[in-house]
């Protein structure tokens, strides 16, 4: 390949396509200077538009050569994937994400380690064994002390629905499913999980099936029905702590460390991580193994996203990893996005967007990926003064992250096309 | 002789007697051959001579004697009883011709006793000839004259034979033997008889009943001679004087008158002289092997075969000779000496450098010295004008007098008319001393320099890159102690991490956020902890000044918290009484109320300050060192029991630190320079590692079981292979300061070890299982985040119990975790 020294004004054939038909440039090829970067492209880009319609604002655009959005100057992109000068390149743009804003900061008394946003509710549980809900506007609604140790992880019941209640797991080994009323200040305790031998770190919720699956330190799955309706009329004595207690449908064992993350594929299908460097998909219905994923590194954490069909995973060697888990041939293991400087524990897909999700890590940042860009963050939001606990973007308006620094703060995504 | 005989009788003899001569023929020819060694030529021929001479005259006087031996054999009777009784120089003599015979013939002795007679005996050493049986009948009357005859001259013939046997081992003189002249002057023909023995040598009492013995030629019986009387041999004692010699022949039985040669004889033997007259025991002693060097030496024994064969080895050498001969290598005397004659006066070159010379060569690979330019115009005494200096030259070369090396020429040209008149070279003996010392000085051989690479001499190991996996990454700090941090340990499974500081506190974290969960303070400052490894008993085990205390953190399984207190509530009951010496060591104490709270469960008062505790792999036993505590410093205690034992009565020195083998029943101790292992069930030592370092500060034993690391605060760090020797197996010298912390991994490949400076170096240590194969060492990854103060930089280091990750924790009061 030719060596172009960059002082030089060579040139370069690129053609402009889009699938955003409202930006769409007449498809003939370019000549644009090799050392053009994202900057001059989007001038050019602009120019263009402007040409076709007066009504045209100026827009931001990214530009994506060879699936990979482009960061650097065109001719080291293109040196990198090892593409001909030649040719005449496709560059493909999109409009290009728009940073989210911070908008709020929700103070607790201690770490968070659960958040969940339902709508304009934030659901978080704390270290104080606390759970809260937020409204999204930054206006504390309801707390309830139900547990006896941390809260790790908190999921609504039914997304979309927050009157369906929530369910929230703990280090006391129980899962607790809340009743609330939108709205009210009190929540009510509804059933307990019991059945874990240690800590519970983290649960997923089946809306149709009405399954909770959660995953713990002592290295169970279990699967219990979410149902907030009293299974049998027990005997109050028999209650605990007023609550009335649920045994787990079934256990899977298999893993052999704790399990750091369960989510639901499809209605069939969990997925867990866990940190003896496994992923592990397990059928719902014939209640076993499925597929087993050797990793290089403990897993903290996963997401998956139904719209990509794959799955993202933080671990603890600062690494997010795209894994594909239904292929079976080639590298299971996708992408691999660098950026985060210490452990990375929580990951999490928008949920409008293919492409898009969020992760925190303990070295204090909130960052917003595009896959197609695996060596950069589209955005770090920073705001954190503290390891990073916990994200969720399930409200495509809404990224809202807690850590320990007691606060959870919420940025504002305004596209959500 | 008897070969003539045998020429002059017929040939009527059977075959049987023909055997016989033969026989005979082979003794004589015996006897001939054994004298001809000792006689000389001329004896033997006069032997012969005198031989044929007795032939000759027997033939003639065959009848004259007749009648005298026909008397003799009739005396033989009378002689039969009595002889030994009367003539004692007889029966001497006859004794001693039996003590001759004797040795020849056993057979003889037999004889002597049996028959009693003497004259048997005297024969019976000479040939006899085989008994012919078929003559028994015929021979009954009186005997025919030639029997007689024959007889005699048997009897003779067995005489002459006794001489020989008599003194064939030393000589005999035939000259004298048989005086044949003597014998007919006598009378006595008897000698030409052909009288032998026909029965053989049988004893003679099988014929005592017959009145014949044995048989003739013709198969006639031969009459036994008459029996003489008493009376009669008394009559013939007086009247025949050669009564004294006469002797009875007990072959034939007949007797026989000893001639004076025979009383020679037996005198002789009798005087045990040597029968032989002629010998002469004093002759003149010929020394045929001496001890004298002699010119031609005599042996008897022939040369070896390899003396008569060339020897290959001198062939070599004669070839060689042969060959530098032929290439006039050598030369011969004559050449040389022609060499010589035409000598040529001897040159040598005066002018020779040492670079030419052959010496030189021999150095090797010498550098000869740089040649000297020759010399050219200028240095001529008479050179061409243009070469001579003007003045502008002269005081350019005047000019570099403080810089002479500046000058184009080191000497002023200088014009002579002639040679004998340059003078002396001022400058001569300066310039050669300085040459001389410059070859002197200068190196003359190309010097050998070692070219080593550094990293040569670095042992190749494994890449790091190839090792992993292996904690890289500084991920979490544990902040919250408020002084240093002395001690980490974490639960199974990997989800808590305890600590123990000078602020008397411990702490329990989660080790994955880096929360600290919970906080038991103690009375003093906390130099040891250790989680239970049961994981039925979720305890940590708290060295905290003089007590060792029990802890239920109460964190992971509740159910199982409460199980084991629930255990540790009930209070064994023993019957076992508890000694004064441990007694006065250790009290076993149950926490107060608001020590219960705390989450205290026992308390073990010791009497003096407890620097370290360890778990026994199952759980059960632990032990805590005190090192201060003389020979009460080690303290195995049980806790199912609630009982302590002092294993150890003698103080060996300053315990360090003490380890449980983490599967057999073995405990390491380590001292200020040893480690010692004890086999707890036999009671006894099984190994002393010698770990040759000053102090030891702390060790580690590999999940394994046969490797151990021992930390020393003389900056080493010591692996000792169990299996392979007492000394280190590899001595690592990785750190700058004292070892203060080492720490294996349970399930990887990696150790790790944290020193004064605040540096924590991970390493890989494989084991393998391979017996044959010695454990892989290779320093991985050195991390410098903990600050030093007050000199002290990390007191523990920890692993995680599953994963690749390592926890330090140093006097800057914070624990770091590390992971990959």
């Amino acid at each position: 390949m030719e060596n172009i020294d960059p002082s030089s004004e060579s040139q370069l054939h690129i053609r402009l396509i889009t699938k955003q038909e409202q930006y769409a440039v007449p498809d003939i090829p370019y000549s644009v200077p090799a050392t053009i970067d994202t900057i001059g492209l989007n001038t050019l880009l602009n120019a263009l538009l402007k040409e076709h319609s007066d009504q045209h604002k100026k827009q931001e655009f990214d530009f994506i050569v060879n699936g990979e959005l482009l960061r650097v100057l065109l001719v080291d992109h293109l040196q990198e994937y090892g593409l001909s000068v030649e040719d005449i390149v496709t560059i493909e743009y999109i409009q290009r994400t728009p940073p989210p804003q911070p908008e709020d900061a929700l103070l607790h008394d201690d770490w968070i380690s659960g958040i969940q946003v339902n709508g304009n509710w934030i659901l978080t549980g704390c270290y104080d064994n606390t759970v809260n809900v937020w409204s999204i506007h930054g206006k504390h609604q309801a707390s309830v002390s139900g547990h006896t140790e941390p809260v790790k992880a908190v999921h609504w019941l039914i997304p979309e629905d927050p009157s369906a209640g929530f369910a929230t797991v703990s280090h006391d080994l129980t899962g607790v499913l809340w009743h609330w009323e939108p709205g009210s200040k009190e929540i009510h305790p509804c059933i307990a999980l019991r059945g874990h031998e240690r800590p519970i770190e983290c649960l997923g919720i089946n809306t149709e099936r009405q399954r909770i699956v959660t995953g713990g330190w002592d290295t169970h799955l279990k699967v219990w029905s979410s149902s907030l309706e009293h299974d049998t009329e027990e005997p109050a004595h028999k209650r605990f702590k007023g609550m009335s207690s649920r045994v787990p449908l079934f256990t899977l064992l298999g893993h052999k460390e704790a399990i750091t993350s369960v989510q639901w594929i499809d209605t069939n299908e969990v997925c867990t991580v866990s940190m003896d460097h496994t992923i592990r998909l397990w059928d719902m219905e014939l209640c076993g193994l499925k597929n087993e994923i050797m990793g290089q590194k403990a897993f903290l954490g996963a997401s998956w996203s139904p719209l990509s069909k794959s799955l993202i995973t933080c671990s603890a060697d600062t690494r997010i990893r795209l894994y594909d888990p239904r292929s079976v041939e080639g590298t299971i293991c996708k992408t691999t996005f660098v950026s985060h400087t210490l452990w990375v524990t929580a990951v999490a897909w928008a949920q409008h967007d293919e492409h898009l999700f969020m992760s925190g890590g303990y070295d204090e940042s909130v960052k917003l990926w595009d896959t197609r860009s695996p060596k950069a963050p589209l955005y770090e939001l920073s705001g954190h003064e503290g390891k990073v606990l916990c994200v969720d973007w399930s409200n495509p308006k809404h990224l809202v992250s807690g850590g320990t620094d007691n606060s959870v703060h919420i940025f504002k995504n305004k596209k959500t096309t | 002789m008897t070969r003539k005989r045998e020429k002059r009788k017929p040939p009527k003899s059977i075959s049987v007697v023909e055997r016989h001569t033969d026989i005979d023929e082979k003794n004589e020819a015996d006897e001939e051959d054994e004298n001809v060694y000792f006689n000389t030529i001329e004896e033997e021929d006069e032997n012969s001579a005198s031989d044929s001479e007795l032939e000759d005259d027997s033939d003639g006087e065959t009848e004259k004697v007749l009648e005298d031996f026909v008397d003799e054999v009739n005396s033989e009777e009378y002689s039969d009883s009595d002889e030994h009784n009367e003539d004692d120089n007889l029966e001497s003599a006859n004794d001693n011709v039996n003590k001759a015979d004797s040795v020849d013939e056993s057979e003889s002795d037999n004889e002597l006793e049996e028959d009693d007679s003497y004259e048997s005996e005297e024969v019976s050493s000479a040939p006899e000839s085989d008994s012919d049986s078929d003559q028994e009948e015929k021979i009954k009357g009186p005997l025919k004259n030639k029997q007689l005859k024959q007889q005699s001259v048997k009897v003779n013939n067995k005489l002459s034979k006794l001489h020989q046997n008599g003194k064939n081992k030393f000589q005999n003189e035939n000259k004298e033997f048989p005086s044949g002249k003597d014998e007919y002057a006598d009378g006595d023909t008897s000698d030409e008889e052909d009288i032998r023995n026909t029965i053989g040598n049988i004893p003679m009492k099988w014929y005592d009943e017959y009145r014949h013995l044995g048989y003739d030629w013709d198969g006639n019986k031969i009459s036994k001679p008459e029996q003489t009387d008493t009376i009669d041999n008394f009559l013939r004692k007086i009247e025949d004087p050669d009564f004294w010699r006469t002797v009875k022949d007990p072959q034939t039985g007949q007797e026989v008158v000893l001639n004076e040669n025979d009383i020679e004889l037996i005198r002789r033997i009798k005087e045990q002289k040597i029968p032989d007259v002629s010998f002469d025991d004093h002759a003149p002693w010929i020394e045929w092997f001496t001890s004298e060097v002699m010119q031609m030496p005599l042996r008897k024994f022939p040369e070896h075969k390899r003396s008569f064969l060339p020897s290959r080895d001198e062939a070599k050498k004669v070839s060689k000779l042969v060959h530098a001969l032929k290439m006039s290598w050598i030369k011969s005397e004559e050449e040389r000496r022609k060499e010589k004659a035409k000598k040529e006066p001897q040159f040598y070159m005066l002018w020779q450098t040492d670079d030419q010379s052959e010496e030189m060569r021999r150095i090797h690979k010498h550098i000869p010295p740089p040649k000297r330019p020759l010399p050219g115009h200028a240095e001529s005494y008479n050179p061409p004008p243009e070469y001579l200096f003007d003045s502008r030259e002269l005081k350019q070369w005047n000019k570099h007098k403080e810089t002479p090396w500046k000058r184009k020429l080191h000497f002023v040209p200088q014009k002579y008319d002639s040679l004998r008149k340059v003078p002396a070279y001022s400058r001569f003996i300066k310039e050669r001393f300085l040459r001389c010392m410059d070859l002197y000085l200068c190196p003359r051989a190309i010097k050998m320099r070692l070219q080593v690479e550094p990293d040569d001499l670095v042992p190749k190991l494994p890449s790091p890159r190839d090792l992993q996996p292996f904690p890289t990454l500084l991920a979490i700090e544990y902040k919250g102690h408020t002084d240093m941090i002395r001690t980490i340990t974490t639960d199974k499974t990997g989800q808590y991490l305890a600590s123990g500081s000078d602020d008397c506190t411990v702490k329990v974290w989660e080790i994955n956020t880096g929360r600290c969960l919970k906080t038991f303070k103690t009375d003093a400052v906390v130099r040891t902890i250790e989680w239970c490894p049961n994981e039925k008993l979720p305890l940590i085990l708290v060295a905290s000044g003089r007590k060792v205390i029990l802890i239920n953190p109460n964190v992971g399984d509740f159910l199982q918290n409460i199980k084991a207190d629930e255990i540790l509530k009930e209070k064994p009951q023993s019957e076992v009484i508890v000694s004064d010496r441990v007694k006065t060591t250790v009290r076993w104490d149950d926490p107060t109320e608001e020590e219960y709270e705390k989450g205290f469960r026992i308390i073990l008062s010791h009497f003096k300050e407890v620097t370290q505790v360890t778990w026994h792999g199952k759980g059960d036993y632990f032990a805590s060192v005190m090192p201060d505590g003389q020979n009460r410093s080690v303290l195995v205690s049980q806790l199912s029991k609630r009982r302590s034992q002092l294993p150890f009565a003698k103080s060996k020195g300053l315990i360090q630190c003490v380890l449980f083998h983490p599967s057999r029943p073995f405990l390491f101790v380590a001292t200020q320079r040893h480690v010692r292992i004890y086999d707890l069930v036999k009671q006894a030592m099984v190994k002393k590692l010698m770990s040759n370092s000053h102090w030891i500060s702390f060790m580690a034993v590999h999940p394994g079981g046969d490797n151990l690391l021992v930390a020393t605060y003389d900056r080493k760090m010591l692996w000792f292979d169990l299996d392979l020797s007492t000394k280190p197996y590899q001595t690592l010298r990785l750190h700058g300061t004292a070892v203060r912390a080492v720490a294996y991994h349970r399930k990887y490949p990696l150790f790790a070890s944290g020193s004064d400076d605040g540096s924590m170096i991970v390493s890989h240590g494989m084991v393998y299982n391979d017996l044959l194969k010695n454990p892989l060492i290779v320093p991985l990854k050195r991390f410098q985040d903990h600050t030093t103060d007050n000199d002290f930089g990390i007191f523990a280091v920890h692993f995680h119990p599953l994963q690749p990750w390592v926890f330090s924790a140093g006097s800057d009061s914070t624990i770091k975790l590390y992971s990959n």
